[in-house]
């Protein structure tokens, strides 16, 4: 890279050697037209648009793979590059169908825009040749329209390179060329997973999204935000006309770098879904009726005085909410301790990656992905272990499969064979809760062949020996035996592991154990050992699984945590939120969610008020939820549906989504973003944050409304990880914390030094299986987890009738094998049941799985969780929601 | 014509003829000829099985069969005649020997006969070039043919 | 390990014809590529040894690769796939280009659609290829090279295997050549049916397992080629020079040919001339000689009209070029170019727009799609032909296809796409008139464009020898033996037949 000079136009640039003609220009704001370029993907020169002509040459160059060179001097408009570039334009209109003025892609296309430019006539200049192909619709979000088609190729390479997933290709050569899925026989041939990446980067009509709205661009408007569904935080552009979103553009910055998956970009409709709540809700006499939000206010606060009052302040207890803002999550633990004056307070992480953050905060410092996003692409070696990545963090998914497009190996550990298995260069198919019983095989072939790295944990970190100890006496048969795997597949693993700057990547095939927080350990033990983590391309990598619940997690909305994981025992802390709130903090910490639900059940704690949850689908053993919350006396739920949880309130406030305010999520890489408001909040619904101000005024009449940026001044002020953010700085690019003042760049990734707590602690752990194991009454072991498609409790992508014609119902995986000696076939209905209560679902053969195990997603209301296991990790609460024995009987 | 390949059929050829391919960087172009030979084409389902032995995706492997002209999804007929239109038989009249060849054995350019016996295939110069007009049936090149040579070579090779 | 000396002893003890005179059909020829052919038995690696081979071989050994390399450019040698690019300094950068894995490539595709030099050389003298990539491999470091056959060629495919094979068996390819510490394996990839594939980033495209579809150069194959890595691409005939030049000397290979290009070119001559089939002459020579004294012209009966060389991306040359010179650069610089060495000759009943037209046909049917100006203009070009060739056509068409071939050759990405025009302008150029006699007159005096033709006439010259009437497909052609016959208009579909047949030129056209 060395700086040159050259000149555009007769203009002079000073740019670097490393760039092309394109980039240089597009820099300089000189825009020249392409088609095919895309800056991920290497140059491909194919549509001939962006020619230029360069003084001493010939021949004019395509500027889109020509790189510049010093003292160059370039014309991007002299006559000669007009003529070539319209001709070649003019081309791909001859035998392109005239149809713009009913084209969906009008006004929002670059051959229009071109055609409109450079002055080309709408009338053929060549008219021997017309493209005719069938429009392809068995896609259910998007369609393939081949006459439309200019062949740039971006859908495919983008498909292919990008997404990892080759579902489109061309088909048959020269003029007959078009693209299209394998054998033309549709998307359901294919292995497309609708991610609709080709369709955001089409330049014309050719692959366009089946929406049913219809819209013009130049009435529309775009507001950049963040996704609402998983913990990438995918940026993109909401696209909107009459306070309706109409389309979904992602943008070309981190975290996503233009990709998105289905859900961002097409699960969009719940937003302005007919079923969002308008209105708030008071029950009377069983039955919901409208109320005045004043009246609700009124009654909430009259309710919890009372109970607060007459039961003592632990009888309350809130559940924040990971689908919130960071803002407003601040907003409701502020609320409940300052008002309530209780920790009761917890949210969805206490059921996600509690142990990740009990874990990682005993043996590192604190429980965040140590590395970011776009390091996985330049992993050595990618360790997936208890994360169906490509599938609930696909843009993550994508990258691990460019990263292997880049030389890198992957390797799999997990019950089934997901479809980054197929990826792998070691696939380890373990039983549902022998983690440790494989970590620790991994140690100890790591040990042996002396393959750790004896100055990092020198240097490091602490209590080697006492670990050690533990890896010493592993026999490594005896735990291939216990995880059902092979012993050359657990060295292979250990020894790539080991030998590379390799990362690890876990999710809740990890966390969701009676010994989660044990699992954990062992996975910061093994990277402690070979010094994967604190460095670059590497690291310790828990994925969060709510767009914000990594937020939620950093603004206090758990028991034993004031913002920034400072803690509620710890008198400074304390003495400082006493100072800022003006209220005594209690120094006990409150109770965990499903101590909550416990308390609710015994009858201890009598009022809850839950934001943005949806507990009576999400939480285990559905019939003990139930009942539980029959028996709380007040029940207070704040969400933009009528959810399962909602049903048992006694006062619904309508709550807006994401696209109706604004705020800032944190995704799993720690990265701070902006949401922005890009709609009116719908009927009247308000943002939670307004909500929840407007309950403290009933409190606090002297409290004046904040906006949001206000409150993240707030935070900032508070909470030392966040204290150099605030909106100004993070408007273009989030930033990562710790953001440890004004002018800090963020963190990319952390403890290149030292670890959060000193020196990184090694965990003695030895392998003790999951609580329930199978048996002759109940011979299968159940898994439960997520599909791409759907999200959680579904109250979002269920408002998707595409989506709902796929998923439309509860079902099992289960192998060939065992559903032959069950005597079941495809779409079979069959009745699961555990010790605490039974479920239907429909049977998906599937080779994927073991054959003693079956695995359902927990989406469907009394679904899964009408049979998981409540038996919680002890230091952390977590519920086993991964393992527990179960029957199977047909219907 | 083919008849439907077996299942069993399938797994031979994934255990004899793709386990061979194993260690290559690039098998796809290699075993899609191997398909050409033995089923006379390139059916759907050895793609499949090609694509699932070498996790090669549906779309590429169709894009690559699609692209190559000697690729076919169905499989030629008993034998293959190709009337040369490269230049040297062009300019000899190779594309009224087509014509006729055409008109005998009613079909047209790409097609099959019905009873399955003749496929007339697009072909370009066998580098039998002095020897124009040429006609090429299977591997077997006739040289320096006129229309009246037409009926002979076919009823040679239709039994 | 083999012994050359003692392997070349004892097979010329053997077939001592082998030292006989190479046979040449002209005197004109000079046989540098084509020494073998005919001459030993392809399938004796014996008795390509015994001619020499791999002498060269153990020779360049024994040098340092940058010299084998400074040998190749001093001898000029310039690729014989079409494109004359001097091969030395091709092999400079690969070897310039650092890397563990490089590879050589052989382009035994030859696609250009009446040409076959290449076929001749692998069919009849394998082991020359071998030796020239062996050597390639050697100087630039490949330890894998691949011979890409097209697939028409089946006994190209199986003679090579069996070169391969016993030079493997001698220790002259495979681990340790010679017994030295290089090694190379050799490997043939068919093709399936693509011209494109010829292209050089196109054929490492399909070695790769991908669609056939050009890549943009810069990067070169040289540095960034099969499988990313450095790779040279030669020709087949290219790489049968280098052993003769390593083996006789820069010296004695810059004897034949001229300055720029020195060497002799195998040329594949065909079309309307008496005598046709493979010759090789050195370089420089004319067009009329090739013709005229080695191809004894186009008879008495017919006129010349014109030869085409370098196939589809080659262009025309008339009567008032049969004085130039046979070279590289001469042939670009009169419009054409000298491709991989087909010679196509026509004559008066040859129709220029037909034969542009028939390209076109060809390089529409063989653009591979990727990029713009070649997938849909050659498309529209081809249309704009038929128009004209239809009697459809305008002054206007004619035109807009100039135009159009001009943008085409601009701007396509490839060297198929660069040249495919090339036939519409060079007869553009030197046959206007036709083209304006089609448009204007309706008329094409060769009687080749069906569409123009209303009417086929028999006339006086006819001697009723019957043979027009026995070839017509439709019977409509009646008349006793030795009396002038007549067409029934009625019944005639037009197809030509008796035209084509009538050895006495009393057919005529309307
Ligand atoms: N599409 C979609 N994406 C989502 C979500 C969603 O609902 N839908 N939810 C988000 C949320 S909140 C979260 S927390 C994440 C969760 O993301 P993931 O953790 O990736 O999702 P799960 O499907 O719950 O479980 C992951 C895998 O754990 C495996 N597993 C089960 N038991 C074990 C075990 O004992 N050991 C190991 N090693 N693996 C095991 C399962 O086979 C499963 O494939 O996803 C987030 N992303
Ligand atoms: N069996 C089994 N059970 C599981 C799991 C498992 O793997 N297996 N995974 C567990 C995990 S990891 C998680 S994170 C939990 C998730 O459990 P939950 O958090 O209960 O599930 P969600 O469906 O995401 O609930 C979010 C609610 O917020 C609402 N909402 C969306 N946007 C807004 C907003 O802007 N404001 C407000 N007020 N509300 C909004 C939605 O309508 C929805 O009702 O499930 C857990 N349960
Ligand atoms: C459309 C097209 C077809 C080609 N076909 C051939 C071919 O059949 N054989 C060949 O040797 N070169 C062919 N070439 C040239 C090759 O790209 C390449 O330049 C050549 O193989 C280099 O070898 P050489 O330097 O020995 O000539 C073709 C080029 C183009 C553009
Ligand atoms: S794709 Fe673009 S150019 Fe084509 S019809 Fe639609 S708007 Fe017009
Ligand atoms: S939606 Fe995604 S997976 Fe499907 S074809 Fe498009 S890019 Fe490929
Ligand atoms: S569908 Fe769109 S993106 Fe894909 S090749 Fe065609 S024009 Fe390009
Ligand atoms: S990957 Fe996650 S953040 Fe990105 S679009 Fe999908 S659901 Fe949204
Ligand atoms: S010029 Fe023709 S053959 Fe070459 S890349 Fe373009 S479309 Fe393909
Ligand atoms: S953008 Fe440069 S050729 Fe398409
Ligand atoms: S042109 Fe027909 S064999 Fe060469
Ligand atoms: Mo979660």
């Amino acid at each position: 890279m060395t700086n040159i000079k050259i000149k555009i136009n007769n203009q002079t640039i000073e740019t670097d050697s490393s760039k092309t003609i394109l980039q240089a220009a597009k820099d300089n704001g000189i825009i020249i037209p392409t088609f095919c370029n895309d800056d991920r993907l290497d140059p491909e020169a194919s549509c001939r648009v962006c020619v230029v002509e360069i003084e001493g040459q010939k021949k004019l160059q395509t500027s889109c793979s020509t790189k510049v060179q010093d003292g160059m001097s370039i014309s991007t408009n002299s006559d000669k590059v007009k003529k070539s570039r319209n001709e070649v334009i003019e081309l791909m209109w001859s035998s392109h169908p005239n149809d713009c003025v009913v084209c969906d892609a009008n006004e929002d296309c670059k051959l229009q825009d071109y055609m409109y430019q450079f002055d080309i006539k709408s009338e053929n200049k060549y008219d021997g040749f017309k493209r005719t192909f069938e429009t392809d619709k068995s896609n259910r979000f998007f369609y393939i329209e081949p006459d439309k088609c200019i062949l740039c190729g971006k859908c495919v390479r983008i498909c292919s390179e990008l997404q990892g997933v080759e579902a489109l290709g061309f088909n048959q050569r020269g003029h007959e060329s078009f693209i299209s899925f394998a054998y033309d026989k549709g998307m359901d041939f294919s292995n497309c997973v609708s991610c609709g990446n080709c369709v955001s980067n089409c330049p014309t009509g050719a692959l366009m999204e089946k929406s049913k709205t219809k819209f013009r661009m130049h009435k529309t408007t775009k507001t950049r935000t963040t996704c609402p569904y998983c913990g990438v935080g995918c940026q993109f552009d909401i696209v909107s006309q009459d306070n309706k979103i109409v389309k979904i553009e992602p943008l070309n910055k981190l975290p996503n770098e233009g990709l998105l998956c289905v859900k961002g970009k097409f699960a969009y409709k719940y937003v302005n879904h007919k079923d969002r709540l308008t209105t708030p809700l008071i029950k009377e006499n069983g039955a919901f009726r409208e109320a005045s939000w004043e009246e609700a206010y009124t009654l909430i606060h009259k309710k919890l005085t009372h109970y607060h009052n007459e039961f003592g302040k632990n009888s309350i207890a809130g559940l924040a909410s990971a689908k919130c803002t960071n803002e407003e999550n601040y907003l409701f633990q502020k609320f409940i301790r300052k008002y309530l004056l209780t920790n009761n307070v917890d949210h969805c992480a206490r059921l996600c990656h509690a142990s990740t953050v009990s874990g990682l905060a005993t043996t590192l410092g604190s429980g965040a992905m140590t590395n970011s996003i776009a390091e996985v692409k330049n992993n050595e070696v990618i360790f997936v272990t208890g994360t169906n990545t490509t599938e609930t963090h696909p843009v993550i998914g994508s990258f691990m499969r460019q990263a292997k497009k880049n030389g890198a190996k992957i390797i799999v550990a997990e019950p089934r064979k997901i479809d980054l298995a197929y990826d792998a260069d070691v696939f380890i198919q373990i039983e549902p809760g022998t983690n440790v019983a494989l970590f620790n095989a991994m140690m100890k072939v790591i040990y042996d062949e002396e393959l750790y790295d004896q100055s990092f944990i020198e240097k490091r970190t602490e209590n080697f020996e006492a670990f050690i100890k533990v890896i010493k006496d592993v026999d490594i048969n005896e735990n291939a035996e216990i995880c059902g795997c092979n012993v050359k597949d657990i060295q292979e693993a250990a020894r790539l592991y080991a030998t590379h700057t390799s990362g690890i990547y876990y999710a809740m095939g990890v966390t969701q154990h009676s010994n989660g927080t044990n699992h954990v350990k062992s996975i910061a033990n093994l990277a402690l050992m070979t010094g994967n983590v604190g460095k670059k391309n590497a690291g310790i990598n828990p994925l969060r699984g709510q767009n914000n619940v990594q937020g939620a997690c950093d603004m206090g909305a758990l028991p034993n945590n004031l913002p920034g994981y400072q803690k509620v025992y710890d008198e400074t802390v304390r003495a400082k939120f006493e100072k800022a709130w003006d209220v005594p903090i209690d120094k006990n910490v409150g109770l965990q969610l499903p101590l909550i639900v416990n308390g609710a059940f015994s009858g201890t704690i009598k009022a809850m008020y839950i934001m943005g949850e949806n507990p009576i689908v999400s939480d285990p053993d559905i019939t003990h939820v139930k009942e539980a919350f029959n028996k709380v006396d007040f029940l207070v739920v704040q969400d933009i549906f009528m959810t399962e949880t909602a049903m048992f309130a006694d006062v619904i406030l309508p709550a807006s989504t994401y696209a109706e305010k604004d705020g800032t999520f944190t995704n799993t890489e720690r990265r701070v973003q902006r949401v922005r408001k890009a709609i009116e909040p719908i009927g009247n619904s308000k943002p939670d944050g307004v909500i929840i101000q407007e309950l403290m005024q009933k409190f606090d009449p002297n409290y004046t409304i904040k906006t949001a940026k206000e409150i993240m001044d707030e935070i900032a002020e508070l909470t030392p990880i966040y204290q150099g953010i605030d909106y100004d700085r993070i408007d273009e690019t989030g930033l990562q914390w710790p953001v440890k003042d004004k002018q800090h760049m963020g963190t990319e990734f952390l403890y290149p030094e030292e670890f959060g707590r000193g020196k990184g602690y090694f965990t003695p752990i030895n392998y003790k299986g999951a609580a329930e194991k199978p048996d002759a009454e109940y011979p299968f072991i159940l898994t439960t987890g997520r599909i791409l498609y759907h999200f959680h409790t579904i109250t979002m992508t269920g408002k998707n009738e595409e989506i709902m014609e796929m998923y439309p119902e509860n079902f099992i995986e289960i192998n060939p094998i065992s559903a032959k000696k069950l005597n079941l076939k495809q779409d079979d209905y069959v009745v699961v049941s555990s010790r605490r209560g039974d479920t239907t679902a429909k049977v998906h053969v599937s080779k994927d799985i073991g054959e003693k195990v079956i695995f359902m997603p927990f989406h469907f209301a009394d679904g899964a969780n009408m049979v998981t296991n409540t038996v919680l990790d002890e230091v952390c609460k977590i519920p086993e929601l991964k393992v527990c024995a179960v029957a199977i009987a047909k219907v | 014509m083919k008849e439907h390949i077996s299942k069993q059929d399938l797994h031979l050829f994934e255990e004899n003829i793709l386990t061979k391919y194993r260690k290559n960087d690039s098998p796809l172009m290699q075993v899609l000829q191997e398909s050409q030979n033995l089923y006379g084409c390139v059916p759907i389902e050895v793609q499949e099985v090609i694509g699932k032995h070498f996790r090669i995706s549906p779309a590429k492997i169709n894009g690559v069969v699609s692209f190559y002209s000697m690729f076919t999804l169905e499989p030629n007929g008993k034998n293959t005649v190709g009337v040369c239109l490269g230049t040297a038989c062009y300019v000899k009249g190779g594309e009224r020997l087509l014509d006729r060849v055409s008109e005998r054995l009613e079909i047209n350019l790409g097609e099959t006969t019905k009873d399955g016996m003749f496929t007339l295939a697009p072909t370009r110069c066998v580098g039998a070039c002095s020897s124009a007009p040429v006609i090429m049936v299977n591997d077997n090149i006739h040289g320096k043919v006129t229309s009246d040579d037409i009926p002979n070579i076919i009823e040679q090779y239709n039994k | 390990m083999a012994n050359l000396k003692q392997i070349k002893k004892e097979t010329l003890e053997q077939n001592p014809s082998l030292l006989n005179p190479v046979y040449k059909m002209h005197e004109k020829e000079v046989r540098v590529v084509l020494r073998n052919c005919d001459v030993i038995d392809p399938e004796d690696i014996n008795q390509y040894i015994a001619r020499d081979g791999y002498f060269a071989l153990e020779k360049a050994l024994a040098l340092p690769p940058v010299e084998v390399i400074e040998l190749m450019k001093e001898s000029g040698l310039r690729g014989r796939g079409g494109g004359g690019f001097p091969t030395g300094k091709k092999w400079e950068f690969a070897y310039n280009n650092v890397s563990d894995t490089k590879y050589i490539i052989c382009n035994a595709d030859e696609g250009d659609p009446g040409a076959f030099m290449d076929r001749s050389v692998l069919e009849q003298d394998p082991h020359s290829v071998i030796e020239g990539m062996i050597i390639a491999g050697y100087s630039i470091g490949a330890h894998t090279g691949y011979v890409y056959v097209r697939a028409e060629y089946p006994l190209a495919a199986k003679r090579l295997q069996l070169a391969i094979d016993n030079a493997v068996e001698l220790g002259i390819l495979g681990e340790c050549v010679l017994d030295t510490d290089y090694s190379l394996n050799i490997e043939i990839r068919l093709g399936a049916g693509a011209f494109v594939c010829g292209e050089e980033t196109a054929l490492i495209a399909s070695i790769e397992g991908e669609r056939g579809m050009s890549r943009i150069k810069p990067p070169y194959p040289a540095a960034k080629g099969l499988f990313g890595k450095p790779t040279i691409i030669n020709n087949v005939e290219t790489l049968s020079n280098v052993p003769q030049i390593i083996f006789n000397g820069p010296k004695w290979f810059k004897s034949f040919g001229t300055k720029d290009s020195p060497g002799t070119k195998v040329f594949a001559l065909a079309g309307k001339v008496k005598y046709n089939g493979l010759i090789e002459v050195p370089m420089g020579i004319t067009l009329g000689e090739i013709i005229h004294d080695i191809g004894k012209g186009v008879g008495k009966k017919r006129q010349f009209k014109a030869v085409l060389t370098g196939g589809p991306s080659g262009g025309c040359l008339t009567e008032k070029h049969l004085n130039e010179s046979v070279d590289f650069d001469n042939l670009v610089r009169l419009g054409s170019m000298m491709g991989s060495g087909g010679m196509i000759v026509l004559d008066d009943h040859d129709c220029m727009v037909d034969i542009a037209k028939f390209y076109l046909d060809f390089s529409v049917d063989e653009s591979c799609g990727k990029c713009t100006p070649c997938r849909e203009g050659t498309i529209q070009m081809f249309k704009l032909l038929e128009k004209i060739s239809d009697g459809t056509g305008t002054v206007e068409d004619i035109e807009k296809l100039r135009d159009l071939s001009v943008s085409v050759k601009e701007s396509s990405l490839c060297g198929l796409g660069m040249t495919a025009p090339n036939p519409v302008l060079s007869t553009l150029e030197h046959f206007y008139d036709e083209y304006l006699e089609h448009v204007n007159d309706k008329r094409c005096k060769s009687s080749s464009c069906k569409g123009l033709i209303n009417e086929y006439f028999i006339t006086d010259k006819c001697t009723g020898c019957t043979i027009c009437a026995r070839r017509c497909p439709v019977q409509c052609i009646s008349g006793s033996l030795k009396e002038q016959h007549t067409i029934d208009p009625s019944i005639c579909i037009r197809c030509g037949e008796c035209f084509a047949s009538c050895n006495f030129d009393a057919i005529i056209t309307k």
